[in-house]
């Protein structure tokens, strides 16, 4: 029996981590359901709803990627504890849809994964939770450090930022941000 | 039999082992998804907000109920809550102040606690009291060296302990040792003030809060040379050398519900029939018992220590008595206080000289929100007064500096018109680089004796070096008069009256857009009119030892007040001076002086005020004044820069091996201010980021157009999860396991097989 001790502890460790990780991605994917709730009430309402109770953000937005079938719903603020849930709405940065910079961040491993599939070109679909909804074209993509982000507060357009960790298969966290460039072409609704 | 036997034993141990092997994988998945939906549903129980990490630990943005923080590495327990109460007795031209601080412990800690409050700049601090259950401790007067010694003693033997320092003579701090979990510590102190007056109208000005400061970063140093021209010489050092002690933690309003709770009540004495009775920043209830006296407390019970009170009160009659002479009598000596409003010379027999005025605009970060409101309002106002024969200039400054014209312009209409666009573009940002600015406005380019030279300072002071500042004064006034206007709900009273006596000036408050036209009114009648000059006052019979001892000019509507000690109160005084081109005297009986209260504290804390006046304008080496000062604040048990109260509960109270923690208090950002302005954008930017980015700025060019600055550029959150590299490595494990166990199951068969 004794024999038995030592790979039944290694199987329990490794069960702990691989659950540990699998946990990680399961509240990405729950909380994801629970805030589409949430998005189409604060749509209907017009007002911020809180996924849940205790909750300490809220809904802003939902992007689409039609063409990968990609969506997420952006929550308010992008501390890490809101970004385990969903993308975030970096602070200090614009509204979609007004004039400025919207910067929307999200782990590359979770949300934001498909952020490797969208190619130039691609139409982002932003609706805010407003109901207002805004098109913007992907033009550009870049591979920054997260303080030297180049990314200007007070830009004259209207504009868009989906920024990630990069490189998008790493395993460990680094410096390096991989943003994804996108100008308004159209509103409505 | 046996071979059938033996066939079937051969195949029956593969089988089962596949079985095994089988039924371990199947379970292992089984147990992967429960113990992951487990882990997952436990966490959504808990709490799957801002403290999934560590749920007993606070961010500062989740304490709702004006809780306050303990610091505890680097994030925030709930800590000790403090509320204040000021009791405040008016009695004629004094005022004696109690505040009164509730030091709350609901932790489980025994705790260590500092807080960090402003008084009044004129105020003599003379009395603390620590309450511990019911006993009275009252403490006492002490070096401030030995006064630490004394504290930190107690706390290290447990005893509860109380210690009162000055930071600058407008912050003090009070630490207090060893309160326990769940325990109450009141700590009181006692101050004497000087009532405020100008004009007809009497004030006190009770600060709450400390506003942040911005303190210079030493990065660029200057060096200075011994005199000897051996070569040899010393960087000089910090400009703010006790950052630490004047930079409490402060709270984001948008994200706390305000600290501090604070209740007010003044007691109104006036000593005349009073008139009009009014506090500007808040709401108050006023009770009259009689014609001379009110009781004024908050209407609303209690405020969040956020802005400065302010009350003002007018006498019932048309004119304020011009003269008010009071008495004290304490060991050996008379005190006497004299307040002498000198009469207003008539405009029509003079005509006014030509001026000279430079504006100076703080446009600082902390002048954000409406602070560069008012005082844009305030200068716009100011340029609209200037006479076509008068010169001016404008200057702003932040951690940069503009000067508008090269030299001073006339004040016609397109050089007004320039200047008003200027001023109307201002934004508020950066640091506070006050020291450039001043001295830019004290060079003399022009220097045409035909004209006053003037200068405006508009600025909340909110700055850390301050010495730096009167060092500059001092050194560049030449012929230059420095008016100090403090914007804001709670501008550094110290820093204004200082430099405006340094500068020979006067200064103003302006507390809130209503009062810019009244206080630029008044301002202007200081400006526009000429001043009593060459002041003397003379005791004819007692020897007396008066404060100040060289007698500022006085502007109009400004009383002199004069305090001195007396060997015998005896004889009269006489006040002599010129207004505008006309002798003027006055003299005043000694007989006649009513009974005052805390007069002798009065004196020596002007007296205090003088050596460290005297210590910047060299005229006493700092060793000569820190002499002076000792004596004097022992003397009359005031808490001065070199001296500190201290009480200390004889009875020990925290058992011995009980950790003691220590807490910050935490303070309000002054209404309308503008915290990202202060303290940069919310998530990221910590204090001491903020200081690297004011000395980065400070390397750029030093004259910048107020054009936009390339602002900074925003920094992306932390975007992955390390659910990879955990689960990669669960798996690593989960298959070493299982190679482990395979390899164990063999072993026994294989040794069954042989």
């Amino acid at each position: 029996m004794p024999r038995l001790i030592s790979p039944l502890v290694l199987a329990l460790l490794g069960l702990i981590l691989f659950g540990n990780g699998a946990y990680i991605h399961a509240k990405a994917w729950l909380a994801q359901v629970l805030l589409e709730r949430a998005f189409e009430r604060s749509i209907a309402t017009g007002q911020a709803v809180k996924p849940w109770s205790w909750a300490d953000t809220w809904p802003v937005a939902r992007i689409e990627v039609k063409r990968i079938g990609a969506s997420a719903i952006v929550l308010e603020g992008a501390s890490g504890q809101a970004l385990a849930f969903g993308p975030g709405h970096v602070d200090q940065t614009a509204n979609a849809g007004e004039r400025g910079i919207a910067v929307y961040a999200a782990h590359r491993d979770t949300h934001f994964r498909f952020l490797r599939n969208v190619a130039m070109g691609d139409i982002i679909d932003v609706t805010r939770s407003d109901g207002h909804h805004f098109r913007y074209r992907a033009d550009s993509s870049s591979v920054v450090r997260f303080d030297a982000s180049g990314i200007d507060a007070t830009a004259q357009g209207f504009e868009l930022v989906l920024a990630t960790c990069w490189p998008f298969d790493a395993v460990t966290s680094g410096p390096e941000r991989y943003i994804l460039h996108a100008t308004l072409i159209g509103a409505d609704g | 039999m046996s071979t059938y036997d033996t066939a079937e034993g051969d195949e029956h141990p593969l089988l089962s082992r596949l079985i095994k092997v089988g039924l371990f994988l199947l379970a292992q998945s089984i147990a992967v998804m429960l113990v992951a939906f487990v882990a997952l549903l436990v966490s959504f129980g808990t709490g799957w907000s801002a403290t999934t990490e560590q749920a007993s630990l606070l961010q500062p943005g989740d304490a709702k109920s004006g809780s306050l923080l303990l610091k505890e590495d680097g994030a925030y327990a709930e800590a000790i809550r403090l509320g204040t109460d000021i009791d405040i007795t008016v009695s004629g031209p004094t005022l004696r102040a109690r505040i009164t601080q509730v030091f709350r412990n609901p932790t489980r800690d025994w705790v260590e606690a500092t807080y960090v409050y402003p008084l009044a700049t004129n105020g003599a601090v003379d009395t603390l009291k620590m309450v511990v259950g019911d006993r009275v401790i009252v403490g006492d007067i002490k070096e401030r060296q030995q006064a630490r010694v004394i504290y930190e003693q107690a706390r290290g033997a447990g005893q509860k302990a109380a210690l009162t320092e000055q930071e600058r003579p407008n912050i003090f701090t009070n630490s207090v040792a060893n309160i326990g979990p769940g325990e109450t510590v009141l700590v009181q102190i006692e101050y004497q003030e000087p009532v405020h007056q100008s004009g007809n109208e009497y004030s006190l000005r009770l600060p709450l809060v400390v506003a942040p400061r911005y303190n210079p970063a030493p990065i660029v140093q200057s060096v200075d040379f011994r005199k000897d021209g051996s070569g040899w010489g010393a960087t000089t050092s910090d400009p703010v050398p006790d950052r630490d002690r004047i930079s409490p933690p402060v709270l984001d309003p948008a994200r706390n519900a305000p600290v501090n709770p604070t209740s007010i009540t003044v007691r109104l004495k006036a000593g005349f029939a009073l008139g009009e009775v009014r506090s500007h920043h808040h709401n108050v209830k006023t009770e009259s018992p009689d014609n001379a006296t009110r009781i004024i407390t908050l209407a609303d019970g209690v405020v969040p220590a956020d802005r400065d009170f302010e009350l003002t009160w007018k006498p019932a009659a048309e004119k304020a008595p011009s003269v008010g002479l009071f008495r004290e009598h304490v060991g050996d000596a008379d005190y006497l206080l004299a307040f002498v409003t000198p009469p207003s010379a008539e405009q029509a027999t003079q005509k006014p000289l030509p001026r000279e005025v430079v504006f100076v605009i703080d446009n600082s970060g902390s002048m954000g929100g409406t602070s560069i409101v008012q005082a844009k309002a305030s200068l716009l106002y100011a340029l609209g007064r200037l006479q076509p024969n008068d010169r001016f200039n404008v200057i702003r400054f932040d951690d940069t500096m503009d000067v508008l014209f090269p030299a001073s312009v006339p004040a016609d209409a397109a050089h007004l018109g320039e200047a008003n666009a200027f001023v109307s573009a201002l934004q508020a940002r950066g640091g506070t680089e006050m020291v450039p600015a001043m001295r830019a406005a004290l060079t003399d380019k022009i220097s045409d004796t035909n004209m006053v030279r003037q200068i405006v300072f508009l600025t909340d002071g909110a700055i850390g070096n301050e010495q730096q500042l009167f060092e500059t004064v001092t050194a560049m006034r030449g012929r230059s008069r420095v008016f100090m206007v403090g914007i804001g709900s709670a501008p550094n009273t110290y820093l204004m009256t200082r430099a405006a006596e340094l500068g020979r000036g006067a200064f103003t408050h302006i507390g809130s857009v209503e009062q810019v036209e009244e206080r630029m009114r008044g301002l202007f009648a200081k400006l526009e009119n000429p001043a009593v000059t060459g002041l003397t006052a003379k005791f004819s019979d007692a020897r007396a030892d008066v404060t100040p001892a060289i007698i500022p000019d006085v502007y109009r509507d400004e009383p002199l007040v004069l305090a001195a000690r007396l060997d015998k109160l005896a004889g009269s005084l006489e006040i002599r001076g010129r207004v505008g081109d006309r002798p003027w005297s006055v003299t005043l009986p000694l007989q006649n002086a009513a009974e005052g209260k805390g007069l002798s504290k009065l004196w020596a804390r002007r007296k205090i005020g003088d050596a460290e006046v005297a210590r910047t304008l060299r005229e006493m080496t700092p060793d000569e004044s820190d002499k002076a000062i000792l004596a004097l604040a022992l003397d009359h048990q005031i808490v001065t820069r070199l001296t500190s109260l201290v009480a200390v509960d004889k009875t020990p109270s925290r058992p011995e091996g009980e950790p003691l923690k220590l807490s910050d208090l935490p303070i309000n950002l002054p209404a309308g201010w503008d915290f990202e302005k202060v303290f940069g954008e919310r998530p990221h930017l910590t204090p001491t980021q903020l200081r690297e980015r004011h000395a980065d700025a400070r390397n750029q060019p030093a004259t910048r157009r107020p054009t936009p600055a390339a602002p900074d550029a925003i920094r992306l959150p932390k975007t992955a999860t390390s659910a990879e590299l955990k689960m990669i490595a669960g798996f690593v494990l989960i298959v070493l396991a299982l190679i482990l166990f395979v390899f164990n199951r063999r072993q026994p068969l294989l040794t069954d097989a042989a």
